[in-house]
């Protein structure tokens, strides 16, 4: 189980986060939905300690790790894998050293070892024969999969998604959430998906948080969002451009 | 309305808060800046930068840097032999030591601290702007998520390959000056080459303080510059700035070392 409780985050003079609590339960898949800037993906770093919170602290199995080394946090990075919004394969290297890249450092095993177990990753997305590849010879959403096999390489108890479908064609966003749906089936991975693609919201879901001006304003299943009486949720949802909503 | 009610950018702060955050601000880039260069020089100390990256950065930094400092060092070495020669031609016209003293002054100051600012503006550009686009791209932190250290792997290697390449690029340097010198010492002044190409006035406290002072600054520049990239927020704007920041931070950082390390060159070997 993972808990984000009373998480504060500033940025200069723009309070993004102020007091988020928000559990994981192992299994699911949690959506956490709110409009660009609402501090989705800020909250979600806290988690693998690529930010620090300013109040607050996260718990990871029991665990308080809101404080952890950059060293200590290698281990976390271990069990919790994270697949970029922009998909930040590293241009300079191929698909498949890319892929291997976890292996090599994570796991210190020697290149070829690393680059069979990288090809095994990429078949799990289809892309093993991309492997020779460069990231510039890639569409979006084969970068996307190709990301996806690299964050499954340590076989992660927890992925988290930053805007998956984002960019993508709905072709390849319905294989994202495909694939979102047998990690949680076929492997029982706790899924966090930062993202404001409604249909896949929907489709996918186990619960959602939505996150506005900074705090929780609603966590529940998607049947609770449906049926929400709340203006802001209700735009958000239903999609308006005109609302209550600030953003 | 209360000051609670506007913008944070127009509620004015108290006078102390003005004048102390930059103070604040400063002190912690230095600090930070301090924890940069003690964490590249651990990993260095420690065999993290990889050999295969050190030769690639050598040859991006020193290799491709060559024609940049040979036109740059010889165009300098033209116009001091002729300007100097020029004066010493209307008030005393014995051009016996000109040679000598130009080729000290090269090893000692000129041929290091010109490199220096060169590579620089050439090199620290560059790494601000690759480090400031992988920031702004999140590849920083997946190289975090893979268990890479951005600091073994970015700028470890870039720090190695520039110590040793800027001392490389110096003598380079000195040389590419002197043979300019040289060439318009004779046609401009009639100077012979045995007379020019002297070296009784280069000693060892020469060559070591040029050479001290190319490692130095060849350390120092892929810090500062990934430091500014590391820090660059945003998108292209802010890897624009960081890159500025870079440009300026490392020129500075040549002037000052440069001001430091002749110092302590005259303390050390001129007492």
């Amino acid at each position: 189980m993972i808990r984000f409780i009373d998480i504060e985050k500033r940025f200069g003079d723009r309070q993004v986060l102020d007091g988020v609590s928000l559990d994981v339960d192992t299994g699911e898949v949690l959506y956490i939905i709110g409009s660009s800037g609402a501090g989705k993906s800020v909250l979600v770093k806290h988690l693998i300690g690529l930010l620090r919170p300013d109040a607050g602290r996260i718990e990871l199995a029991g665990r308080d790790i809101t404080w952890l080394s950059e060293r200590e946090f290698y281990e976390v990075r271990k069990q919790c894998a994270m697949v970029f919004q922009n998909s930040t394969l590293f241009d300079a290297m191929s698909v498949i050293d890319n892929v291997a890249l976890p292996f090599r450092k994570h796991l210190s095993l020697p290149p070829n070892e690393a680059r069979v177990r990288a090809l095994a990753k990429l078949d799990l997305v289809g892309m093993r024969h991309a492997a020779s590849w460069f990231p510039s010879d890639l569409g979006d959403g084969l970068k996307k999969r190709v990301a996806i096999a690299r964050a499954l390489t340590l076989d992660p108890t927890y992925v988290i998604f930053d805007e998956p479908t984002t960019g993508l064609d709905p072709l390849a966003a319905a294989q994202v959430d495909d694939l979102i749906r047998a990690l949680k089936h076929d492997a029982g991975v706790t899924s966090i998906v930062v993202s404001h693609d409604l249909r896949s919201i929907f489709g996918v879901a186990d619960r959602i948080a939505m996150i506005y001006q900074g705090k929780i304003r609603l966590d529940g299943p998607p049947s609770a969002f449906r049926a929400s009486s709340d203006p802001v949720v209700d735009q958000f949802v239903s999609g308006r451009p005109t609302g209550p909503m600030q953003t | 309305m209360t000051a609670n009610d506007l913008p944070a950018s127009q509620v004015k702060r108290p006078l102390l808060a003005r004048f102390g955050a930059p103070v604040i601000a400063g002190y912690r880039a230095a600090r930070d800046l301090g924890r940069l260069f003690v964490d590249t020089f651990v990993a260095i100390a420690r065999g993290r930068a990889s050999r295969k990256q050190v030769f690639e950065q050598a040859f991006e930094i020193g290799n491709r840097s060559v024609p940049f400092v040979v036109i740059t060092l010889g165009v300098l070495g033209f116009i001091t032999v002729y300007q100097v020669a020029h004066q010493v031609a209307q008030i005393l016209p014995d051009f016996s030591m000109l040679g000598a003293a130009f080729i000290q002054m090269m090893c000692r100051e000129f041929a290091p601290t010109i490199t220096g600012l060169m590579v620089a503006t050439r090199v620290g550009s560059g790494i601000a702007a690759e480090i400031g686009s992988m920031v702004v791209t999140e590849q920083v932190d997946a190289l975090k998520m893979c268990n890479a250290d951005p600091v073994e792997y970015l700028l470890a290697p870039r720090t190695l390959a520039s110590g040793v390449m800027l001392v490389m690029l110096t003598v380079v340097g000195v040389v590419s000056a002197t043979i300019a010198g040289m060439l318009i010492a004779k046609a401009g002044f009639g100077i012979p080459y045995q007379t020019f190409l002297r070296f009784d006035l280069v000693g060892v406290s020469d060559v070591a303080t040029g050479v001290t002072k190319a490692f130095a600054y060849g350390l120092a520049i892929p810090v500062i510059a990934g430091q500014a990239g590391l820090q660059a927020t945003g998108g292209s704007a802010g890897v624009g700035a960081a890159t500025t920041r870079a440009v300026v931070n490392t020129s500075f950082a040549v002037i000052v070392l440069d001001f430091v390390l002749s110092g302590l060159a005259y303390v050390v070997f001129d007492k």
